[in-house]
């Protein structure tokens, strides 16, 4: 005996609870951070390029600079600029040129930058001012990064290495323990007085306090933001399940409905193939036309999956690419033949290849589509013509599918791309119409930014005008 | 050589149209109703097929493709082709497969169709 147990647990729509607990964790993703050290090797280089103009402006018009209270410098920009430049070219070379391992990963490249720019800011700080100038204040700026990019932990152990760094400077240079020599941006005949045990201890009080509520404030600010960054991710990832389990539920349901069709049509087959002994003409003509109306509502089940697909796929930026256009109307062109030669309708093709900017299956399903009315519409033993003409100038392409059968009346042609819209007309020429085509060719064109363009004339013919914009051009030599 | 066949798909009906047509061209066939009594059936060297006919959709919702690549897997010479309701609608199952070894049919298939496909599968085969 075989015993199962079955139990069907709701999906629960909560997120988890301890998801702040999580965030408080996390870093960003690998894709973010190379992202942003790129920005910030940039943003490097361009203050190693205003530390050289600095050094040039020092060297051209040092007695302006003079003048304006700023005494001459050392070697410290010299200094810096060289640390920084080489830092900056071992950062790029990490990142692009040396294997990702274990010990060279984004997050290690972006603490490598922090540790150094804080040592060269702490060299600045110590040389312009550490409390006459603003400069410890660009302390801040690694703070608030530190909390973007890495988790809150880290972020504080950062915050406590920009505390240590000032208050050892503050420390050094007060002279607290031992005697160093000072070299200020601000000449000390401007800057009024020399620095004192007490002033320096506000200052030290001071920043330090400021230090820890930014990253306090920042890094709450950061928690908030990766939880929705989070909340996001988790109702995408839902959307994203719920839209497969959809697709597998019409197509099951595709599959229950059109099985026992394609039992009965097989079986047809058998007979009109002569596999169950000779058949009176009027039987099997007969069956014939039962196969056909079995072959329509074949189509308008599988019709209605592929509506549905194309509903829901949307415009996915993932599948878009550049496709030759003479490709896919080769292979629609393929299908179709044996459905022409069936009507005795000549395909004719005219075809300047290009390149269309778009989904491949769908751009797929809009030609055939079209071009299966053409045929479906046309009148016995005419043609149908498909063509395409590149507008070099504008880098745009239209491809025509031109009929010669029953048209369309002035009164239908607006209502053609509404879903399940037929005309009895159409109907009476083409009994397996679904009325869907025009539908799968509306959410098309609409998912690939394509213009549809109708000219129809009752009896006369129709012609579609397909017209794709920011193609890419094939040069014939 | 009487070239065998192994068609597997849940409906008795397709089994039964699918064997008279091939069997009534001279062809052997071993029609299943599960993929997995044809996977247990290919310990016994006699019973592989020079080429199999699988249906996508039968125990579950991707058995046949299961079977495929297991069939891919033991005999990667062997032609297989699906034969499915679903037609091309089913392509976006098969990420990453050859276009080229991969053939997929809808049900029903015409007889003549099906013979042709069979004769120019296995005539590459050989």
């Amino acid at each position: 005996m075989t015993t199962a147990n079955f139990s069907w647990n709701r999906p629960t729509q909560e997120l988890d609870s301890t998801l702040e607990k999580k965030i408080t964790y996390q870093k960003l993703s690998d894709g973010i951070l190379i992202s942003n050290i790129r920005l910030f090797i940039i943003f490097r280089w361009a203050i190693v390029l205003g530390l050289i103009l600095f050094q040039i402006v020092a060297i051209v018009a040092s007695d302006t600079l003079t003048q304006l209270g700023i005494k001459d410098q050392e070697d410290w920009p010299l200094a810096v600029t060289v640390i920084l430049t080489i830092a900056n070219i071992a950062y790029a070379y990490a990142l692009d040129y040396c294997q990702p391992s274990k010990h060279n990963t984004p997050s290690i490249n972006i603490w490598v930058q922090i540790i150094i720019d804080l040592l060269c800011l702490s060299v600045v700080v110590h040389f312009v001012g550490s409390t006459e100038t603003p400069a410890p204040f660009f302390y801040i700026l690694h703070i608030a990064l530190a909390c973007i990019f890495f988790s809150t932990l880290e972020s504080l152990f950062v915050t406590a290495i920009v505390s240590a760094m000032y208050s050892i400077l503050l420390v050094i240079e007060s002279g607290m323990f031992f005697q160093v020599p000072q070299s200020m941006l601000i000449d000390a005949h401007y800057s009024g007085e020399k620095l004192h045990k007490g002033h320096i201890l506000v200052w030290m009080a001071a920043l330090n306090t400021l230090f820890l509520t930014v990253w306090y404030v920042v890094s709450r600010l950061a928690i908030i933001l990766k939880q929705h960054e989070q909340h996001l991710r988790e109702a995408y990832e839902q959307i994203h399940q719920a839209q497969i389990a959809k697709d597998q539920y019409a197509m099951l349901m595709t599959h229950q409905l059109k099985a026992p069709l394609d039992a009965i049509r097989s079986k047809i087959n058998l007979i009109n193939g002569g596999y169950c002994g000779p058949v009176p003409t009027e039987i099997a003509d007969v069956l014939d036309r039962i196969d056909k109306r079995g072959s329509s509502m074949a189509k308008l089940i599988l019709d209605v999956l592929r509506l549905e697909r194309l509903k829901t796929a949307g415009r996915n930026l993932e599948a878009i690419e550049y496709i030759s256009i003479s490709s896919i109307i080769d292979k629609c062109v393929e299908k179709l033949k044996p459905v022409a030669d069936a009507r005795q309708v000549e395909l004719i093709l005219s075809i300047e290849d290009f390149r269309a900017h778009g989904i491949a299956d769908q751009i797929e399903i809009l030609i055939e589509n079209i071009a299966s009315n053409a045929i479906s519409y046309s009148h016995v033993g005419k043609s149908v013509e498909i063509s395409s003409i590149v507008n070099k100038n504008q880098n745009t392409a239209v491809v025509s599918i031109t009929d010669h059968g029953i048209g369309i009346e002035e009164k239908d042609l607006p209502n053609i791309f509404n879903e399940y819209f037929y005309s009895p007309r159409a109907v009476l020429h083409n009994q397996s119409s679904s009325g869907i085509g025009l539908s799968l060719v509306k959410i098309a064109a609409a998912n690939n930014n394509l213009q549809l363009k109708v000219t129809s004339e009752p009896e006369v013919g129709t012609t579609f005008f397909i017209t794709f914009t920011d193609i890419q051009q094939i040069d014939i030599h | 050589m009487t070239k065998k066949i192994a068609h597997i798909d849940d409906d008795p009906d397709i089994r039964d149209t699918v064997k008279r047509v091939l069997e009534m061209h001279g062809y052997q066939v071993d029609s299943y109703h599960t993929s997995s009594d044809f996977i247990n059936s290919l310990d016994n060297s006699e019973k592989v097929p020079d080429l199999a006919i699988l249906d996508v959709m039968v125990e579950s919702m991707d058995a046949g493709l299961t079977t495929y690549i297991q069939l891919h897997e033991r005999f990667p010479k062997m032609h297989a082709i699906f034969m499915t309701s679903l037609g091309d609608t089913i392509l976006p199952y098969f990420e990453n497969k050859s276009q080229e070894w991969v053939c997929i049919l809808e049900k029903p298939v015409q007889p003549t169709i099906l013979l042709t496909i069979i004769q120019d599968r296995l005539g590459k085969a050989s």
